[in-house]
């Protein structure tokens, strides 16, 4: 007997197009569902605040089996144009809209800083709330400290493998039952967090030159 | 003179949000701030888009032009003598889209930002969340950035009472 076909809507939180690290981790989570199994779709946020989401992409959240949010933590929350798109579901099935209760959520989020454990927090508890409110099951989450770093590293063989196992645990978690408990994953870059920060303070050296110029040049 | 701006979302005004914006007014006034209120509609505050040319290409300066992009200019400037108080909806612990996404593209002081959660149904562990979420901005805490926004308080309230609760505790800092 074969098992049925789950829905699997895969949300990408990030503005950022086919820069976003987001994505890479969206099309990992993906490329790990088989298509023999799993029927997909992904959603993009929208960039522009009067864009909204017609009725039947929110009707196709409300009845897939599986949610994966892949989003980047914006000052330690949910960027606000995925922010904007839960607004609308919540509306959606507030308005009396079918709901699949059934269905699994996942959330990968993908910060800059190379401690997920210290920073991701209250978006996971925020995603936990949005299951919580609206009865829908509550899986686990993938943090990723500084996603670009894990984006041009996650091809070298044997460095870390931390992410291939949380990806394939969302994978195997979508067909199993939804009684086993799963831990959220935490994802730590490669490269040494010293190395890290000297290349974030670069950068920021720069940005506080041009600060203090354009101060120069707004008292002149 | 201090300055203030009250950042809120116009599309999410209820009764509660009006009762507290001209209590949170009030208390500006009778400590000396010279006030300005910003209400944001969706058209006036575009997601940010995570480019960060705000912060390296031209600092201070949104790719994306409306409301909230005059509005990150101006607080680019101003940001150590201006306060910013922002009311908001909670939903699942978190505000809304309209000011998360002020709150992104960098509208916040850098002295004292008050978040305000307002709403009847808030229950604890929402109100345990946003209050987290902005605690992480605050000083030491702010592992990212540290230091950099050097006070930053979160307040829930769902009724009139909260209003004037939270009113008193904000007299304090002010």
């Amino acid at each position: 007997m074969t098992a049925p076909v789950k829905t699997v809507c895969l949300i990408n939180g990030s503005l950022r197009g086919r820069k976003a690290s987001s994505l890479s981790f969206l099309q990992d989570v993906s490329r790990r569902l088989p298509d023999a199994l799993c029927r997909k779709m992904v959603i993009t946020v929208r960039g522009h605040a009067k864009q909204v989401y017609s009725a039947e992409t929110l009707a196709a959240m409300a009845q897939a089996d599986v949610l994966v949010f892949v989003f980047p933590l914006y000052n330690y929350a949910l960027p606000g144009a995925l922010m904007a798109l839960l607004e609308e579901f919540h509306r959606f099935v507030l308005e009396g809209n079918a709901l699949s209760h059934d269905v699994k959520v996942y959330a990968v989020v993908n910060c800059a800083f190379p401690r997920p454990e210290l920073t991701t927090g209250e978006a996971v508890r925020v995603m936990r709330n949005f299951c919580r409110r609206l009865s829908l099951n509550w899986r686990f989450a993938i943090c990723i400290g500084t996603g670009p770093v894990v984006v041009v590293t996650k091809k070298v063989p044997f460095l870390d493998r931390t992410l291939k196992r949380a990806l394939s645990a969302i994978a195997m978690d979508v067909g199993a039952g939804a009684g086993r408990t799963v831990s959220d994953f935490f994802v730590h870059p490669v490269i040494p967090e010293r190395v890290i920060r000297r290349i974030r303070e670069q950068y920021e050296k720069k940005g506080e030159m041009m600060v203090r110029r354009d101060r120069r040049r707004a008292l002149q | 003179m201090n300055n203030a701006v009250i950042i809120c979302d116009r599309e999410a005004a209820t009764a509660l949000s009006h009762d507290l914006k001209n209590r949170v007014v009030g208390l500006l006034g009778t400590r000396g701030y010279r006030t300005e209120t910003v209400e944001l509609t969706r058209d006036d505050a575009a997601p940010c888009r995570g480019c960060l040319f705000c912060l390296t290409k031209h600092p201070g300066k949104c790719v994306s032009s409306d409301t909230v992009g005059d509005l990150m200019h101006r607080m680019y400037l101003e940001r150590e003598e201006t306060i910013t108080i922002y009311l908001t909806t909670v939903l699942f612990g978190h505000p809304s889209s309209v000011i998360k996404n002020a709150l992104d593209r960098g509208t916040g002081s850098h002295r004292l930002q008050v978040i305000i959660g307002y709403g009847e149904d808030i229950d604890a562990e929402e109100e345990s969340t946003f209050v987290d979420v902005t605690a992480k901005h605050c000083g030491a805490a702010d592992i990212v950035h540290p230091g950099m926004v050097r006070e930053a308080m979160a307040f829930v309230t769902r009724s009139s009472d909260d209003n004037v609760s939270l009113c008193s505790v904000l007299q304090e800092c002010l």
